[in-house]
């Protein structure tokens, strides 16, 4: 319970934070506005302004349902790190205009999203309007040597120095942002933090890569080409963007398509209604508090969503489909003619592992030593909770099954699952 | 054929014949004279020695990690892209050299005829780009351009013209080698290839010109390659996890489904062979990849419905009744239910509920007529009967490929479509197809189990008099449930 709180105490501070930024940001540059000093950097900050709002409305959810705005991210990027569109340093603009008008273009690239009735989520864009923040304040104000900041600086600097420079400031920047992300969806998914980090920065790797050096390449190409290098330079991103969204969709439609075939054993009589998805939401959950990886809970839930496939090689259906109450040597029997199955596919090897394991009693693992994916132990335990409880289980049957699983602690179930199903299970009441 | 659309290596350079030998060596020569000509336009100086050594570095690099067909059509030439910046930094001479040196020191490990072949032609892009790029009033090197339009004008338009007359060549010469190894027309091989590869050409020539803006005019140097291609390579991962991923749910589809079928003892492998016979015809109705892969999809899920019908019901022999038969043509309703909610299958909803509908109106569940029947629907059907006669049976041998065609021709215009037909035809004069031998203990099994696709079987379940082991009754169709339900 206190890792959920936490976890919501952090979201409301990423929350709060996003909104005094750009609150604090917009009513600086609105009291120290001069029209003067505005003038030279006017069409770089409007050409800047545009790219935002428009990468906004072109977002990409990215595997595991995480929400980017790429362009927008690399556009804002490169806004806080140009260095000498105005011809002398001192005409240059601030860290703190950067932030504002990131922020006005976020809000305005979003209306399309509401508009149309898409969710916006106020977290991620605070998230990743700190992460600009944050850029700008590496390169625009932090004083690094003598009480001067990168943009002084990088005058005596060679280009490819400061290429580096830059890459490694919207490095830094991007790596919070994937920080603050992390601590939000660990509490979200009741997972460890470590483990959800690891997650994180897996799954944001690559796009890291492609926007740190979108986002220096527009910053350098300003020099020479002006506002032109921002739709330019972002037109491989672009590629990038469609390429992510592609891999995204067909790993969307792999999980559907799973789901549905799940349901084929259900249509066919041999299963009961419903009893694979709730085996599988339950077995994610369960996955997440025992701390496995993304890349594992995706496997078991994989595994949860056709653990009775092997059914189908019976000639009549076992009545209700319930696996508990079927004798030992069946039920192995269930296990193995689905690990076939799955085997038959040649992808989802990791899968027929796990089904081939999820009937063995826990027992073997303590006297002979087997060794037993968690994964298979998690779905043994699930599977003989929803066999035993049925859909829609209320406090009654729920807790009269949780006692017969307890008759078999430690010798049919690992003892360690059981806890977790008991602490999933109270977390939902 | 899934050649053309990318470029480089012909791969079908395995039996090498004096031909093809002659081609290539014509292509080397005139490599090497394009080259000499380079030189003597624009030789390289001392202060070339660091892009060239760069760029040839990049070149191997980008040749040697070419994954090709990855998604469809979707394939990256990295080399195409370093290429087209050497052209600009170098000029001919250098983009010969940076061709050469890319596809003969590549790390993949291709035939030497095909590393020569692509050394040589890609050597003669770079030099052909450069003159291009020379006469058209490019500035090599990019240097002393300042200013958005002279970088345009110096750079851009040149650097996209060499790009365009790159892409010409390309085709040109590929087809040429094509023609002599598989006999494709040249025409049709280039019209095809700029066809699916000149829009990508457009994006290399694109990010060629950002390359070497970022190379020359800001000043960043060789460390440009690292940003220009991070983009880049993050993208091509995606692809190719794309790829993968495609492939692992289609193999996954079909395994699964095969597997879930294995209920029905006849429809083992039936529906894999369905998909292949459709992927055939959409050959010879030249039909859309789109429309290719929806097809093929509904060919392989068409009979998914069988899961609800009872085993005893599919698996009785003679003894079958009337009501049994009205269960069995529920099937295509019941497929119908239990895939309209896989978003990606929307194409071929259609045809798995209505793949046992005939053109005369007397197939089922809902007696349409003629072109009323789905596209897909009529391919489906015609599939399915040519498998069900060609697959040995307990109570008789399979057909041969030209006894079967007969026998749909017979039923042509009745039955089926002659259109699609004739399709078939076509499709299996271009490939090879075996009728399936049932295993003897698969067979014994399944004994006289009622087949529902034998063409046969559509007559008894329409109520027409043919030779039929079964009686019937009009009243079948009565006893099917009525279509609202399927919706």
């Amino acid at each position: 319970m206190s890792v959920g709180a936490r976890s919501l105490k952090i979201e409301a501070i990423i929350r709060v934070l996003g909104v005094a930024l750009a609150l604090g940001t917009i009513v600086a540059v609105g009291v120290h506005f001069h029209e003067a000093a505005m003038l030279p950097v006017a069409p770089v900050v409007g050409a800047f302004f545009v790219a935002i709002v428009i990468g906004e409305m072109f977002t990409v959810t990215l595997p595991g349902s995480r929400l980017t705005a790429p362009m927008a991210t690399a556009a804002a990027l490169a806004f806080a790190m140009t260095v000498d569109s105005p011809k002398t340093p001192s005409e240059s603009y601030e860290g703190v205009l950067v932030v504002a008008v990131t922020a006005i273009a976020m809000v305005i690239g979003s209306i399309p999203h509401v508009v149309r009735g898409r969710p916006v989520r106020l977290p991620d864009l605070a998230n990743r309007l700190i992460g600009i923040a944050v850029a700008a304040l590496l390169f625009r104000w932090l004083p690094i040597s003598h009480g001067r900041d990168v943009l002084d600086l990088q005058a005596g600097w060679p280009p490819y120095v400061l290429a580096l420079v830059m890459v490694l400031v919207s490095a830094l920047a991007l790596t919070i942002q994937v920080f603050l992300l992390a601590s939000v969806r660990a509490g979200r998914s009741h997972a460890p933090f470590v483990r959800t980090l690891e997650d994180e920065f897996r799954a944001a790797l690559g796009l890291t890569a492609a926007l740190s050096a979108t986002g220096t390449l527009i910053a350098l190409a300003e020099r020479p080409l002006g506002i032109v290098a921002i739709p330019l330079f972002l037109f491989p991103l672009v590629l990038t963007q469609f390429a992510v969204r592609r891999h995204s969709a067909i790993r969307r439609t792999y999980r559907q398509t799973i789901r549905t075939l799940s349901r084929l054993t259900e249509l066919a009589g041999y299963t009961e209604t419903g009893h694979a998805s709730r085996v599988a939401e339950l077995s994610i959950a369960m996955g997440h508090e025992l701390g496995m990886s993304e890349r594992d809970v995706l496997d078991l839930e994989y595994a949860a969503l056709l653990h009775d496939i092997g059914q189908v090689s019976l000639t009549e259906p076992i009545p209700g489909g319930a696996t508990v109450l079927a004798a030992p040597a069946d039920q192995r029997r269930i296990a193995h003619d689905g690990a076939e199955i799955v085997l038959q596919t040649g992808v989802l090897d990791n899968v027929a592992l796990i089904l081939e394991a999820q009937t063995t009693p826990y027992r073997q693992v303590r006297e002979l030593g087997q060794d037993l994916p968690l994964a298979s132990r998690i779905i043994k335990v699930c599977n003989a909770y929803d066999d035993l409880t049925g859909e829609g289980a209320d406090a009654a049957r729920s807790n009269a099954a949780i006692e017969r699983i307890h008759l078999g602690l430690g010798y049919e179930y690992d003892p360690r699952v059981v806890d977790a199903l008991i602490h999933v299970l109270a977390r939902g009441q | 054929m899934s050649d053309k659309g990318s470029k480089g290596r012909p791969r079908s350079v395995g039996v090498p014949s004096h031909a093809v030998a002659f081609y290539i060596a014509a292509v080397v020569l005139c490599a090497l004279g394009l080259a000499v000509l380079g030189w003597r336009t624009r030789p390289l100086n001392h202060h070339d020695v660091v892009p060239l050594v760069v760029l040839c570095a990049m070149g191997v690099l980008g040749s040697s990690s070419q994954e090709r067909n990855v998604g469809g059509r979707i394939g990256f030439s990295f080399t195409s892209i370093i290429l087209l910046a050497a052209v600009a930094i170098l000029g001919p001479f250098g983009a010969a050299v940076v061709g050469t040196v890319a596809h003969l020191l590549e790390l993949n490990k291709h035939p030497f005829q095909v590393r020569v072949f692509n050394s040589g032609m890609t050597s003669a892009f770079g030099a052909v780009g450069g003159f291009v790029y020379v006469l058209t009033d490019g500035a090599i090197g990019a240097t002393g351009v300042s200013g958005v339009g002279p970088i345009l004008i110096h750079v851009g338009a040149p650097l996209m013209l060499a790009d365009v007359v790159i892409c010409l060549l390309n085709a040109v010469i590929l087809s040429g080698i094509v023609r002599l190894t598989q006999g494709t027309p040249m025409r049709r091989f280039v019209l095809g290839m700029l066809g699916t590869s000149g829009p990508v050409y457009v994006g290399y020539g694109v990010i060629g010109f950002l390359f070497v803006i970022l190379w020359a005019p800001a000043g960043v140097g060789p460390a440009s390659a690292v940003l220009i291609l991070a983009p880049l390579f993050v993208a091509r991962w995606a692809f190719v996890q794309y790829g993968d991923q495609q492939r692992a749910h289609e193999r996954s589809l079909s395994a699964l489904v095969a597997a879930v079928e294995t209920k029905d003892l006849y429809t083992r492998g039936h529906s894999e062979r369905v998909a292949l016979l459709c992927d055939l015809m959409a050959g010879s109705l030249t039909l859309s990849q789109q429309d290719t892969e929806a097809l093929r999809f509904a060919g392989m899920l068409h009979d998914i419905g069988k899961l609800a019908i009872p085993t005893r019901v599919l698996r009785k022999g003679d003894g079958l009744l009337d009501a049994d038969l009205a269960i069995i043509a529920t099937h295509p309703e019941r497929g119908f239910e239990m895939v309209r909610d896989i978003d990606f299958l929307k194409g071929s909803f259609e045809a798995i509920l209505h793949h046992h509908e005939r053109m005369d109106g007397r197939g089922y569940p809902d007696g349409l007529v003629g072109e009323d029947i789905p596209l897909f629907a009529r391919i489906i059907s015609v599939a399915d009967a040519f498998d069900s006669l060609t697959t040995s049976r307990a109570h008789r041998e399979a057909y041969t490929v030209e006894e079967a065609l007969t026998e749909l021709q017979r039923r042509a215009g009745t039955h089926f479509d002659p259109t699609i037909v004739s399709a078939l035809e076509r499709g299996l004069a271009r490939q090879i197809w075996t009728p399936t031998q049932l295993e003897p203990a698969l067979m014994a099994t399944a004994g006289r189990a009622f087949d529902h696709d034998d063409p046969s079987a559509s007559d008894l379940m329409t109520g027409i008099a043919s030779p039929a082991p079964v009686g019937h009754t009009p009243k079948i169709m009565a006893a099917v449930p009525a279509r609202e339900d399927a919706r």
